[in-house]
């Protein structure tokens, strides 16, 4: 079976600035790929690149059997294709009601009586989410905004999820809460290609990893192989 | 007393008309952050297209030729109306759409004040538009609401004039509201106008979304010329200028990007000048419009409502 995403020698930037340069990496069905580097690598740019929101400039990024560059697929007909992301930073709705941060994750279904049984799904999964359901998402704590950006990826029922730096930021204990919710979501069928900056987190959860350096892909191996790599060790585990 | 009661009517009357314009210039400013000057201008064309439509089906006369055709019935008065205020604010919205896509959706890359001069742009090129139509003079827009007064026997006026501005406006802002609120439409523009990165993250196709939001702020300018031009009766090329500024400092007063404050800056703004020129003089009221503007937004910068918005997360 052919890779769910299949990027080949990327290339994207930012006006006079290249940032990313040939970079390759697959996703299987049913896979967690873990993109590790440090910061200012290029992560976040190769998100929003297969997202669309960031033009690359040569490659391909071929998902689930069709190419988005070469078809010049806008960013807000990616997420219709199953491809949707819990951005770096959140990017919550401030003034929308968590419930309606939601409901904007789903905006592309037209199947409503699902679409309010998934809303179910997400309260179940983040109960914290369902007593604050009427309040503005700016209003909740970095953690709960983490969970509220998951839950409004998941709304598109994606067949791959974007992680951007999901622990960023949050206390230790939400962060495994965090880690445990991505192992459960891909246990329950979903692909995941997380960025991260720890590392060790990452890498615990993922199949595979990649590591980027300043816009190349430097190294990759299954997650275990790279948890035991001395360089890896020494570069990005802190050891 | 009395007189003081009679001025605040006038003043939320007219004022619920400002607030009408202020929406245009406010949602476009939420979504987008660009002061569209062009939009007073708009609500010019807007009613120079209910003129033309009146003087199409023989309702008014033709501007210069006499005689003045004999007031029409009831139901031609009702039929007339109703007409108006479908096609303004078609036209409105369908030229305020067109020209998103066609002049600010090109430069929407380019910093924000290659957009700002466009409107600026724009705006001469309708207010030639409207001259080129109608010529210089001021016209005569047809009377037809009445303008008895509903409190007789009270020392008030409230005329049918008044009540239609008020069944018109009112209607068209809660409905505008519900809209906002309610429908995926319009959480989608408070999602593009809150983070637009995010909104297209979610599948939404932002540029749309703008010009929806183009088209909705062109239908109530729409709305609102052909009430201004049933309520006045007088409408000319320069009217979308000086209307244009008291929306344009309503929607400031009440925070920009703010849809409640575009509707309760209308409304002080309304008030402003109804009493302004009752109580310091006709030439003043202008002026104090505008020192309220510079006090208000020397202290309170984001405006009556605008505070609470940008939560940066
Ligand atoms: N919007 C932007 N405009 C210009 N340069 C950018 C922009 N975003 C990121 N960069 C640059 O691109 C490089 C990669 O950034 P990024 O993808 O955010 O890295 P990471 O997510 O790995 O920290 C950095 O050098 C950064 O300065
Ligand atoms: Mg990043």
């Amino acid at each position: 079976m052919p890779p769910l995403l299949d990027v080949r020698d990327l290339e994207a930037g930012y006006g006079p600035i290249s940032v990313l340069h040939q970079l390759s990496l697959t996703v299987e069905q049913g896979e967690i790929v873990a993109l590790i580097g440090a910061n200012g690598a290029g992560k976040t740019t190769t998100l929003m690149c297969l997202s669309a929101v960031v033009k690359a400039r040569a490659g391909r990024v071929v998902f689930d059997g069709r190419d988005l560059v070469a078809g010049r697929v806008p960013a807000h007909e990616v997420v219709r294709l199953g491809l949707a992301q819990a951005p770096e930073g959140r990017k919550i709705f401030p003034r929308l009601t968590v419930l309606e941060n939601l409901q904007m994750g789903a905006y592309t279904r037209t199947d409503h009586d699902a679409v309010g049984k998934d809303i179910e799904k997400a309260f179940g999964m983040f109960p914290i989410l369902r007593d604050r359901q009427h309040q503005a998402g700016g209003l909740l704590s970095g953690g709960q905004q983490q969970m509220l950006a998951i839950a409004r990826a998941l709304m598109a029922r994606p067949k791959l999820l974007l992680l951007d730096e999901p622990s960023l930021g949050l206390a230790p204990q939400i962060v495994v809460q965090i880690f445990d919710v991505i192992r459960e979501l891909n246990r329950q069928g979903v692909s995941v290609l997380l960025v991260e900056q720890n590392a060790r987190m990452a890498l615990k959860v993922a199949h595979r990893g990649y590591v980027l350096e300043t816009g190349r892909i430097t190294c990759t191996d299954k997650a275990d192989v790279l948890l035991n790599d001395p360089r890896i060790r020494a570069a990005y585990l802190g050891e | 007393m009395t007189e003081f009661c009679q001025f605040v009517l006038i003043g939320l009357v007219t004022g619920s008309l400002y607030a009408l314009i202020a929406l245009g210039y406010t949602m476009v400013y939420g979504i987008i952050e660009l002061i569209n000057f062009a939009h007073g201008d708009l609500f010019m064309l807007g009613s120079f297209l209910a003129l033309q439509l009146v003087i199409t089906i023989g309702v008014a006369a033709t501007p210069g030729s006499a005689p003045a055709p004999p007031a029409p019935s009831t139901g031609a008065a009702v039929l007339a109306i109703g007409l108006m205020l479908v096609a303004a604010p078609v036209f409105c919205a369908a030229l305020n759409a067109v020209v998103d896509r066609a002049v600010y959706k090109p430069v929407r890359a380019a910093p924000k004040l290659a957009a700002i001069v466009s409107a600026i742009g724009v705006s001469f090129i309708f207010m030639n538009m409207g001259l080129f139509w109608f010529g210089p003079v001021d016209l005569n827009f047809p009377s037809l609401v009445p303008n008895t007064n509903l409190l007789d026997g009270t020392d008030l006026r409230f005329t049918y004039k008044d009540l239609m501005v008020v069944v018109v406006t009112i209607p068209a802002m809660v409905l505008l509201t519900f809209f906002v609120r309610y429908t995926t439409l319009g959480k989608a523009m408070r999602a593009a106008a809150q983070d637009p990165t995010a909104a297209r993250l979610m599948g939404i196709d932002v540029d749309r979304v703008i010009s929806a939001t183009f088209a909705i702020g062109g239908a109530l300018a729409g709305v609102a010329s052909v009430v201004y031009g049933l309520y006045f009766n007088t409408v000319g090329y320069q009217m979308g200028f000086q209307n244009g500024v008291y929306a344009f400092t309503a929607a400031v007063l009440g925070g920009i990007g703010n849809i409640p404050g575009a509707v309760l800056g209308g409304i002080v703004i309304g008030l402003v000048r109804a009493l302004g020129s009752k109580y310091a003089g006709e030439e003043w009221s202008e002026a104090l419009i505008f020192a309220i503007l510079i006090i208000i937004l020397l202290f309170r910068p984001t405006g009556i409502l605008g505070a609470r918005t940008r939560e940066k997360v």
